[in-house]
């Protein structure tokens, strides 16, 4: 198939999440040296919030999003074996994020924007922040259309067969994404930007916070859900073997898509404005999403191990050393899981109602989300872009050696920077403070610990160096070499056959999405309209 | 990589992944024995807000 048309439009959204993403690495190691106040002459609040708020805006929305388009409409066209459906609107709506990213940036990097890629009221910033926000996510919902027209279209030109995994996967993360997005959406339109324009005088920061918390949990989701793809599609033919279970597959991407939108109330443990009994409720559902996830972890680990033995590995554990390690994709699936499992356990503390009070708002909780997005995450987009580069530019990879040494120092960078930011969680360091020196004994036995964190911030710098580098050398370099090799997808053990429809529509999980989301979100945000005051009861009423 | 028969290829294919299970309870376990470290020996002994 000639998919030129569809390259040039995979590697234009790359472009712009991989420029994002190296700009915000030089941010972070800034971020971290200036909290430390090692450096005196760092030393600004002012411009500590405007790069903390650059950054996650960089890596959280623009990394991500683009990202996901990119790897999504190549995914589409590989897996269906058709173009792109309407191109011309694909490339709009890349235009319209890129704008919106533009407009964006402008008050970020002048310090009137300075809230945190959250931009929790009563913190207000230049209103051209906010209608940038709004048009990368108007942008990305193109981009959800799109999917889901093919999808349909797919389906009915291909009627009582089994839609592609990662296709399947690709459109239920496009259904996540549009409820995700929902919440700002509704919190940006009727609240922050009639406020940020003047139009509305006040703004109550317990419904904002309410409808932020819709968005701010499934987000997460629909950044990891790319590496899951990875996970299923791509790990086992690059390890020699079979996916174990394409159903088992389909069944973790329903229950991550459908369990992760109503429960995110755990980021509201402390705020006064909810109920306990809605809190307790987000709080079981965020324990059910771990479900999903071990699915994931066993479904892959279980591939692997055939791979590993089909490899001639022996015994109970013999089969990890036989894997491929120097496949870049085997590799960065071992290192993500591994962050996985450490992130993942923080994250079991942060959903605890009672732990939270312990490490709620201290540094633990960067820790948990640096190791889960910027570990197990975005080493998968790492390796996914190794795989995908010489695909698209037809160029080979410059360095397969390079890029081992990439994932290895990025993996060790992220464990050296997350290990003591959890430890200083726990000691009672608070976060989104741009320093911490008080001088007194407490914050003193934080040194070593920040120190640590400088070291493991420098050696992702340079981790993230090298993979631009990389890129840019596979792209622009002078080899004669042309790369004529096609994206190749795991194949089940078991082929598929014909699939129940609930394992291969989204029709039905988009209706119980819908009446999840009514059951958990109803009330609460319903309450703002007609409770006068505060209630002690367990529900609100 | 080690020459295998269609007899042993097939007997891999079809066994159980024994060793994932052997991890999955491994991680698992690891997973309580950290929450209940956290919950009995960080959690209640700093005591109630003051």
């Amino acid at each position: 198939m000639t998919d030129i048309a569809e390259r040039r439009l995979a590697l234009s959204h790359m472009y712009v999440a991989f420029i994002a993403f190296i700009l915000a690495c030089f941010m972070g190691e800034y971020q971290v040296l200036e909290r430390s106040g090692f450096i005196s002459a760092l030393d600004s609040p002012t411009v500590y919030f405007a790069s903390v708020s650059t950054h996650g805006v960089l890596m959280a929305y623009v990394l991500t999003t683009f990202f996901i388009m990119g790897f999504g409409y190549y995914t589409a066209t590989t897996s269906l074996k058709v173009p792109v459906w309407n191109k011309p609107l694909a490339w709009g709506g890349f235009g319209l994020a890129l704008l919106g990213t533009v407009l964006a940036a402008i008050p970020l990097l002048l310090g009137l924007a300075s809230v945190m890629y959250t931009f929790y009221p009563p913190a207000q910033a230049h209103y051209l922040f906010y209608l940038g926000a709004t048009l990368l996510i108007v942008g990305s919902w193109v981009w959800c259309g799109i999917m889901i027209v093919m999808f349909l279209q797919w389906k009915k030109d291909n009627p009582g067969e089994a839609v592609p995994l990662a296709m399947f996967a690709t459109t239920m993360n496009a259904l996540l994404w549009l409820w995700t997005s929902a919440g700002v959406a509704l919190e940006s339109l009727f609240l922050i930007v009639p406020w940020s324009l003047g139009w509305t005088d006040t703004i109550d920061p317990g419904l904002a916070r309410t409808l932020f918390a819709w968005t701010l949990h499934p987000i997460v989701y629909f950044w990891l859900i790319p590496a899951y793809i990875a996970f299923y599609v791509f790990v086992p033919k690059q390890a020699g073997a079979f996916l174990f279970s394409d159903e088992a597959a389909r069944a973790a991407f329903i229950v991550l898509v459908v369990f992760s939108l109503p429960i995110g109330f755990h980021h509201l443990y402390m705020d006064p404005q909810q109920a306990a009994g809605w809190k307790m409720l987000h709080g079981i559902g965020t324990f059910v999403v771990a479900l999903p996830t071990f699915l994931t972890g066993f479904t892959v680990i279980a591939s692997l191990e055939i791979a590993g033995r089909l490899r001639g590995g022996k015994g109970l554990f013999g089969w990890i050393g036989s894997l491929p390690w120097t496949n870049t994709m085997v590799l960065a699936v071992i290192l993500s899981l591994l962050m996985l499992i450490f992130g993942g356990f923080g994250g079991l503390i942060n959903a605890s109602y009672a732990m939270n009070a312990m490490i709620h708002n201290t540094a633990w909780v960067p820790g948990h989300f640096h190791l889960i997005f910027a570990g197990t995450t975005v080493i998968m987009y790492f390796a996914i872009a190794y795989y995908l580069w010489p695909i698209l530019t037809q160029k080979p990879l410059y360095s397969n050696n390079l890029a081992l040494v990439q994932l290895w120092t990025w993996f060790l960078g992220m464990s050296i920077m997350t290990t003591p930011w959890h430890v200083l969680g726990l000691l009672g360091q608070p976060r989104r403070i741009s320093s911490v020196v008080y001088n007194n004994l407490l914050t003193l036995s934080w040194e070593p610990y920040e120190l640590l964190m400088i070291f493991g911030g420098l050696v992702l710098l340079g981790s993230a160096c090298l993979f631009i580098y990389q890129l840019f050398k596979t792209q622009f370099s002078n080899t004669s070499a042309v790369f004529t090799g096609e994206v190749e997808y795991a194949e089940p053990i078991h082929a598929v056959g014909t699939l129940p429809e609930y394992l291969n529509d989204i029709k039905i999980w988009n209706k119980v999405i819908g009446v999840l989301m009514l059951i958990s979100f109803g009330i609460p945000i319903l309450q703002f309209f007609f409770l006068d005051t505060y209630d002690s009861s367990a529900w609100g009423f | 990589m080690t020459e295998l028969s269609e007899e042993e290829r097939k007997k891999i294919l079809e066994s159980a992944p024994v060793g994932t299970w052997a991890l999955m309870i491994m991680v698992g376990a690891s997973m309580v024995v950290g929450w209940l470290f956290l919950y009995y020996g960080v959690f209640l002994p700093r005591g109630m807000l003051n």
